[in-house]
């Protein structure tokens, strides 16, 4: 990703947008038992369009506002999204995925590692109460609405971003595919 | 491939993000609650504050639709009585529904200090619900009311039906409630109409699910009776923060452990703690002077 102020204002903007939608707007709307969380999603998709550096970066960002709106323990969440938008980075740059459905899993994993490291930084932070099995069946279904909002969520992140990308992943892998009418080796009127 | 330059900045880029959020944790751990980071976090609160009561009106409607959704999934395998539901539930996503459901919960709240044993003279606040903590593990909510109206930290705080939590932060145009269900929750309580008291805990992941613990094994508790704020005050001068008198929750099952000297009690809050739209903030302390509630 370009290092402009029109870059670090985009991201920021997908921040703020999508933390506020999260605790304003759908904090209360429960599919599955439960809630929809946007905040590992936006990471995982500015990762993967942009980076390690800027995942984390846009992690931490993230995580530091949730905190702070939401009047949780400052640094929880900056903790885990860091962690969740390196990964994701990470898994864009050394195995470079290129499938069309790529947000899927990638949506997946990112918010089941982000529920499950939040809780156990939780656990390990101030909960000295009674913990239900029902927690899993929450953070399972949380993985799930995680996995199906992932294609729009990460289109929008992409579209947000794309001015300012140095390479788009997707772009890429279109150039990538040979012409239609080529032969095997890439080559017109060599069809075998 | 990279070169080790890059992998350096990328790797150093991480560790000072890390070492920030550790840094912010323990610091935010460390202070009291007037500190410098809790400071900034009302400071942030009161300027987004607006802002998210803007949102959270905007967005009702699709806040309506995932409830609808949600509920529909939840319903699909069960009898016909829950299709009755849903079709109710499908009527809800009118505009007309959703401002009756307000006017609804409205009445409930209202009408819940006409209830017996309720105490008197509370100065109530009504809020709107404009912040809901998006875990399991922070149950807390945000409202559009604050130090500017009256509200102060370690208010109690209702809704339709009873209690929900108390006020832990507060700054100039809103406050931030901590539930009942919350892991950092405890209230002292009373079974009616026997009197017997306890401290409700919350279960973590389990919303409709309260303990009432330290009931000793020699007092008499049955299903379907009423718990609420016992308010006790020590001779000291200590008391509790929530009143006497206010419903918390019915009794759903009484589990005695042979191993334990109390028995644990499992109750179900009154007040739909995850569908709160409307609050109410209890600004004085009044007093409970019906009949109906037995003397500690």
């Amino acid at each position: 990703m370009k290092r402009t102020p029109d870059a670090y204002l985009r991201c920021a903007l997908i921040a703020v947008a999508a933390v506020l939608l999260q605790i304003s707007g759908l904090g209360s709307g429960r599919v599955l038992g439960a809630y929809v969380d946007l905040a590992p999603l936006i990471v995982a998709a500015v990762a993967i369009y942009a980076g390690a550096v800027p995942g984390a970066a846009m992690g931490f960002g993230t995580g530091l506002l949730l905190d702070l709106l939401v009047g949780q323990t400052l640094g929880a969440s900056s903790l885990v999204l860091t962690a969740v938008g390196y990964g994701v980075g990470r898994y864009r740059e050394v195995r470079d995925p290129a499938h069309g459905l790529m947000p899927i899993p990638v949506g997946a994993a990112a918010t089941l590692a982000w529920v499950v490291a939040f809780a156990a930084v939780s656990f390990m932070l101030d909960i000295g109460a009674t913990v239900s099995w029902l927690v899993l069946r929450e953070m399972v279904a949380t993985t799930l609405i995680g996995a199906l909002l992932a294609l729009p969520v990460f289109a929008i992140v992409r579209r947000v971003l794309r001015p300012v990308l140095l390479v788009d992943p997707v772009d890429l892998r279109r150039r990538r595919r040979a012409p239609r009418d080529a032969g095997p080796i890439g080559l017109r009127g060599l069809e075998v | 491939m990279y070169d080790s330059k890059v992998i350096r900045r990328r790797r150093a880029a991480l560790a000072i993000f890390v070492v920030l959020s550790l840094g912010l944790l323990t610091v935010y751990f460390g202070e009291s609650s007037g500190g410098a980071l809790h400071s900034v976090q009302r400071g942030v609160q009161a300027v987004f504050s607006p802002l998210e009561t803007g949102v959270n009106r905007a967005l009702k409607p699709v806040r309506d639709l995932f409830g609808w959704v949600g509920d529909t999934f939840e319903a699909k395998g069960e009898n016909e009585r829950l299709r009755d539901e849903v079709a109710e539930l499908r009527e809800r996503l009118g505009e007309s529904e959703t401002a009756r459901h307000d006017v609804r919960e409205l009445r409930q709240i209202v009408g819940l200090h006409e209830t017996e044993g309720f105490p008197q003279g509370t100065d109530p606040v009504g809020a709107r619900v404009i912040v809901r903590s998006p875990t399991v593990w922070y149950a807390t909510i945000g409202i559009d009311k604050g130090s500017d109206d009256g509200v102060r930290v370690d208010q109690p705080v209702i809704a339709a039906g009873g209690l929900v939590g108390k006020v832990t932060d507060v700054s100039g145009g809103s406050a931030q409630v901590t539930l009942i269900t919350d892991a950092s929750s405890a209230v002292a309580a009373q079974v009616m109409p026997n009197g017997a008291t306890g401290i409700v805990h919350p279960v973590v992941g389990k919303p409709d699910d309260l303990l009432l613990d330290y009931i000793s094994k020699g007092r008499r508790v049955t299903e379907g009776t009423t718990v609420v704020t016992s308010g006790f005050e020590t001779e000291d001068g200590r008391r509790s923060i929530f009143p006497r008198g206010i419903p918390i929750g019915r009794v759903t099952k009484v589990d005695p452990d042979e191993a334990e000297q109390f028995q644990r009690v499992h109750i179900t809050p009154l007040a739909d703690i995850r569908g709160i739209d409307y609050v109410q903030v209890l600004t004085e302390r009044g007093i409970t002077t019906q009949a109906g509630i037995p003397a500690q």
